[in-house]
């Protein structure tokens, strides 16, 4: 049991606090006055951060070590710099660290009395919703794919780490021209447009090495290609345009067309079925309306045989299936049966004289679902949207065009665009309240799904059950289990574990492809998802003992014994070096610089993402140029990245943070700019002991990890934080650190189990309640 | 060109092509009926754009040989000589907004884009809208679009409304056509569909005004923003109708951002050509790339990452890199902008003729993250704009005398702009 000891320090925090509160607000808390944690304070900290010297703009001298409330954010962030490690500074007297967590807890212990006595859940400021969420939400209203759409509406800035940040969710008049012009074509294409000019969609295959070798789910002895599930708007003839390599002619080249030996060199099929193709490159076909699977790829005959071998090399040009391009509709023959049609047209009128309350029926369902409050169909908001259906029947429209109009007036409706928590009139400015059970289903299916709320948390909270313990403990668990909850991998762990740097970063290695970029995000998504859908500690992210590997990837790692594109499950020996994400090639290469490792941003990226550390930016001109040619103008003469960064590190200006971020890049140096696995560099042995600010020497990935683990509270409670920036979709303050402090100790009793986790934000108070701000600041 | 169909190809070339004989016909049919009426009546108006690049500039290779006036532009410009007569090169000009706050690497480069524009310190009241939003207020309130803001690479804006209010910067092409040209494909749908863009718009401003009332005073604020927008673009509808933008003929829809940056590059100043030829709006601003980006260009035949490459240790070899990317850059972004308008007819003479384009960086030496002395290029002959000069400025001249010297050739009646200690005549 070897978390057994973590468990049993938070054990001893929350009984301390647990006993003083019970004793009721009204005594004086001396947790810090006249003790031993008093003089750790004097004698650690108080010599720099002194009234006259005030080192870094804090001083504890004058503050109340009685009542900690007062200066919440002074002593939190003094919290923050004890657990991480920053403080005491380098080079000044550091006690044993048994000492520094001791005084650290007290403080926590403290606050965290403060706070249960006036608990602050802060607000949720209104959002708009994300681009993101908008798709999901289309999806989820319409049964509509809108994700094509929502991509050219602007992109949403991160801030804080996270796309959903309110404060960045903000409209300009280009972002809500975007928005109005999606809801037009997602009203009308939802309905099938009939009216819709044709146009293209051009699928890209991946490029590179994955064009040399049969991909899964393609069909067999076929090599490259790619698979697209399209959904053709209407019923309709398309021509599908295979774009496949350019020989090294050129395109004006007649003789280089792109079959590269006899007879049909492009394998398409359709749905499966095999589609007889006299040119390969142009294919015209009349095509139900609805999502159609569409393959193509290579045939790999043995005539071909030579064919991969002249073409080596030229990954982007020679031999392989480049794009597929969709070109359509032509001939429409009507609006089909696609599944965004058959959740729309829950009725179908038979006479004009059913066609306004079919219309009514239709529209109070949808816009129930999209405001996320119960629609009465004789109500205003239905009045409102069957004026727009008029007017889409006017325009000379049928019944389907009409709700159609009817359709993109619901998608601009601030209801539906932005996320409203009501502010009751009755409540006292300060006065902490519960929201309402919509307002609480909303809450709970944008954190798990980024999605607006299904009919079953609609019909909860209709009854005004959503916020009993019970039911909403079973709503959570439904919903990790759904396949929506998908969108925490997609969306906070992609943010928070660097794969969206993945995406954009460009290694210059010449074994760096885009095969090799989505494996590895694929690595750490498939075992991020595992924590969603299986029993795990998050702890699993710092030592799983087995990950996820396709050909590509098991011989980047230089694995053994797995063959083809699929992702599968492979073991990794006990006390191996890649266990965990700190193995995972797409952490390893987003942390790294164009060419070469990068210890500091390994370092940094550690300290900030994983322990929650806040690590100042460098002074201007600090900045130095590790790579080889550089570096000797700044006197850094070194044969290694390393030994250019211990020389720049001698520097005390830089020492202060890097000797505390360098050492665990540091320990992770076998790992190259790619994570393939290293002995040396340049012909030099990587050396990757470090010693990290409490003295624990690190020899390399393992004791890293160790270190990490034996830090594990540290790591919960920065994951914990990071979760609930996204649930909040603001930035934490000093008052919400209590409750992680309280959602960490909850999840410790499960093994801290993401389900764990997620549970304890949904009960805090942070999650179900919020401040009436006003004029007066919250207490504490 | 697999971005474009077979049909826009063949007129793209048109457009693109020096045959102006060939190409007239097809672009007078492309204004607008009102432009036409105004400009048969005397010069075309002015228009604007305000081109970043980050990471400053190699400012050896950037300068101009020789002392003031008679320009010989630097070996990072040497691409663009066939338009010396219409280029100035500012040097000497310092960012001093850029210098306040944080002293931190990262700050100092966000610093550098984003005070370009706006010339005040972040996290202060002092003018803090950006010189192109300036501009888009006085002569961007006759067009549809008071201004287009594009980019090459998603990034932070450089163009501000207020400080809060960053105007966000499209890279999709194909977004950008919509903007432009509507969505629709006759002339009887994109008429059908600004009714009902119109109407969505009417509609949702009068939902506004009840449910702010059961909001917290903050999001009401928030909410106020969306009503103020929802007029602004109600105003444009009313403009883009009297334009009969209805009649435009309009060349097919590109399909989204080519993969590569001078295909990209290409494409989105052939849409800011279009744009101002049909005056559908008068001032733009592009984001070449963000601060702190780390692109390589494959075809620059630089390997390295372009924020990599600016930290360059004053190390000669280094030094020289960058260089070479800095004039991969000029070639490729300001050199095909310049080709682009010069070859575009416009009234008398070309868009280069009637136009103003600042081209430059809030960064000097990367290295250092200075944001002095500038790299500075000023383009075009709009208002009787002279070229070929080398304009070396006083020391410690703020880019606010430079930008509200631009603005006032586009009669934005200003005594000061920002941290602006005088107007730069050009």
């Amino acid at each position: 049991m070897r978390r057994w000891p973590i468990a049993l320090g938070f054990a001893f925090v929350a009984l301390a606090a647990g006993v003083i509160a019970s004793r009721g607000g009204g005594l004086p808390l001396r947790w810090l006055s006249g003790g031993a944690q008093s003089d750790v304070l004097d004698r650690y900290c108080v010599g720099c951060h002194n009234d006259p010297e005030r080192a870094g703009g804090v001083s504890f001298e004058s503050l109340d070590r009685e009542e900690l409330a007062g200066h919440a954010d002074v002593w939190e962030a003094a919290v923050r710099k004890l657990r991480t490690g920053l403080m005491p500074p380098l080079g000044e007297p550091r006690p044993d660290r048994t000492v520094l967590d001791g005084f650290a807890a007290s403080l926590e212990a403290g606050l965290d009395v403060a706070w249960a006595r006036a608990p602050n859940p802060g607000t949720r400021p209104l959002a708009r919703l994300t681009r993101t969420e908008y798709a999901n939400a289309i999806r989820d209203l319409l049964a509509y794919d809108a994700s094509a759409i929502a991509s050219t509406l602007p992109p949403d800035a991160t801030v804080g780490g996270f796309d959903n940040n309110a404060a960045a969710l903000g409209v300009s008049p280009t972002l809500l021209e975007g928005y109005a012009t999606a809801a037009m074509q997602i009203g009308r294409r939802a309905v099938g447009d009939r009216t819709m000019g044709h146009g293209e969609t051009r699928y890209t295959a991946l490029p590179g090495a994955a064009q040399r070798a049969p991909i899964e789910g393609l069909p067999l002895g076929t090599r490259g290609g790619l698979a697209v599930e399209h959904t053709f708007p209407l019923d309709a003839e398309y021509e599908l345009v295979v774009s496949a390599a350019i020989p090294v002619g050129g395109w004006n080249n007649p003789t280089g067309a792109l079959v590269y030996c006899d007879g049909p060199a492009v394998d398409v099929t359709f749905n499966g079925a095999p589609v007889a193709v006299e040119n390969p490159r142009r294919i015209r076909l009349r095509v139900p309306a609805g999502p159609q699977r569409i393959t193509v790829a290579l045939v790999d005959e043995r005539r071909c045989a030579g064919v991969n071998e002249l073409y080596a090399g030229e990954t982007g040009l020679g031999g392989a299936v480049q794009a597929l391009t969709i070109i359509g509709p032509f001939d429409s023959t009507g609006a089909g049966d696609t599944p965004s049609r058959s959740e729309i047209f829950v009725c179908r009128p038979r006479s004009a004289a059913e066609a306004a309350p079919c219309a009514e029926q239709i529209l109070s369902r949808l816009a129930t679902r999209a405001y996320r409050r119960p629609v009465a169909s004789a109500g205003r908001e239905v009045a409102e949207l069957m004026r727009f259906y008029a007017q889409g029947r006017e325009e000379g429209g049928d019944f389907d065009a009409g709700i159609g109009y009817a359709l993109s007036r619901l998608l601009v409706d601030p209801r539906f665009l932005y996320r409203f928590e009501r502010e009751p009139d009755d409540v006292a400015v300060g006065a902490v309240y519960a929201i309402d059970d919509f307002e609480l289903a909303s809450r709970l299916s944008f954190f798990l799904w980024s999605s607006i709320p299904d009919d079953e948390l609609l019909a909860l909270a209709a009854e005004g059950r959503l916020g009993e313990r019970a039911v909403l403990a079973a709503q959570v668990d439904r919903m990790l289990g759904d396949e929506r909850s998908s969108a925490l991998v997609e969306n906070f762990a992609s943010q928070w574990l660097m794969l969206r740097e993945l995406d954009t970063v460009v290694p210059q290695d010449p074994d760096f492809d885009e095969d090799l970029r989505a494996a590895m995000r694929r690595e750490t998504e498939l075992l991020f998802t595992d924590l969603v859908r299986e029993p795990r500690s998050v702890l699993t992210l710092l030592d799983a003992d087995y990950t996820h590997l396709n050909e590509r990837l098991a011989a980047h790692y230089g694995v053994d014994g797995v063959r083809g594109s699929h992702m599968r499950r492979v073991a990794w020996p006990e006390g191996g070096p890649r266990l965990g994400v700190l193995g995972h090639g797409s952490i390893l290469t987003a942390t790294s610089a164009p060419n070469r490792t990068s210890p500091v941003v390994r370092g940094q990226w550690l300290m900030q993402s994983l322990l929650g550390a806040k690590i100042p930016s460098p002074p201007p001109g600090a900045e130095a140029d590790l790579s080889a040619e550089a570096s000797e103008s700044e006197g850094l003469v070194g044969d290694t990245v390393r030994a250019r960064l211990e020389l720049h590190r001698a520097n005390p200006t830089c020492a202060g943070c890097h000797g505390i971020m360098d050492p665990l890049g540091l320990s992770l140096e076998n790992f190259d700019l790619l994570g393939r696995w290293r002995d040396s560099e340049d012909g030099h042995p990587i050396d990757a002991a470090a010693r990290m600010v409490d003295g624990t020497d690190l020899h390399g990935p393992q004791d890293l990890r160790a270190a990490l683990l034996a830090r594990s509270d540290v790591f919960v409670a920065a994951m914990t934080e990071r979760l609930i920036t996204y649930a909040m979709g603001r930035e934490l303050e000093s008052h919400d650190m209590p409750v992680v402090r309280g959602v960490v100790r909850s999840a410790g009793q499960e093994d801290y189990t993401l389900r764990a986790l997620v549970q304890a934000i949904v009960a805090s108070d942070t999650f179900r309640k919020r401040v009436k701000a006003g004029a007066a600041p919250a207490p504490n | 060109m697999p971005y474009l169909t077979k049909k826009h190809l063949s007129r793209r070339t048109l457009l693109r092509g020096t045959g102006a004989a060939l190409a007239l016909p097809l672009l007078e049919s492309m204004l607008p009926a009102a432009a036409r009426r105004a400009w048969a009546a005397g010069e075309p108006p002015a228009r604007v754009a305000f081109m970043y690049i980050p990471h400053g500039a190699v400012m050896d290779g950037w300068l101009p040989a020789g002392a003031d006036g008679e320009l010989a532009l630097g070996p990072t410009m040497q691409s663009l000589t066939p338009w010396r007569g219409s280029l100035n090169v500012v040097s000497g000009l310092t960012l001093p907004a850029a210098y306040v706050g944080e002293a931190t690497a990262g700050a100092n480069h966000v610093r550098a884009s984003r005070c370009w524009l706006t010339c005040a310190p972040l996290d202060t009241g002092a003018s803090p809208t950006s010189a192109d939003q300036v501009a888009a207020a006085h002569i961007g309130q006759e067009t549809p679009l008071p201004s287009l803001e594009l980019a090459l690479e998603s990034g932070e804006s450089i163009a501000y409304r207020t400080p809060t209010t960053p105007l966000p910067m499209e890279t999709n092409p194909r977004v950008v056509f919509e903007r432009l040209f509507g969505d629709g494909s006759t002339p009887e749908e994109r008429a059908a569909r600004q009714r009902q863009f119109a109407s969505l718009l009417d509609a949702v401003a009068g939902e506004v005004a009840p449910l702010q009332r059961s909001l917290p005073a903050a999001d009401r604020a928030r909410l106020d923003r969306y009503l103020t927008d929802i007029r602004e673009l109600e105003r444009r509808l009313a403009l883009a109708a009297d334009s009969t933008l209805a009649d435009l003929d309009v060349p097919d829809k590109p399909n989204g951002a080519p993969p590569d940056f001078e295909e990209h590059a290409a494409l989105m100043f052939d849409m800011l050509a279009l744009a101002w030829q049909a005056d559908l709006t008068r001032v733009a601003t592009v984001l070449v790339a963000r601060e702190l980006s780390n692109r390589v260009y494959t075809r620059s035949g630089i390997a390295e990452g372009f924020h990599n490459c600016s930290h360059h240790s004053e190390v000669p070899a280094n030094i020289e890199r960058l260089a070479r990317l800095n004039e991969y850059h000029t070639r490729t972004t300001i050199g095909s902008l310049l080709q682009k308008l010069g070859g575009t007819p416009d009234g008398e003479g070309t868009l280069l003729d009637h136009s103003l384009v600042v081209y430059g960086s809030g960064m000097s030496n990367a290295n250092q993250h200075d944001h002095h002395p500038l790299p500075m290029l000023l383009a075009g002959g709009a208002r009787g704009v002279q070229g070929g000069r080398h304009i070396r400025v006083a020391e410690d001249t703020p880019a606010a005398n430079l930008l509200l010297g631009v603005l006032h050739k586009l009669d934005v009646p200003l005594e000061s702009f920002a941290d602006s200690t005088g107007v730069m005549e050009i």
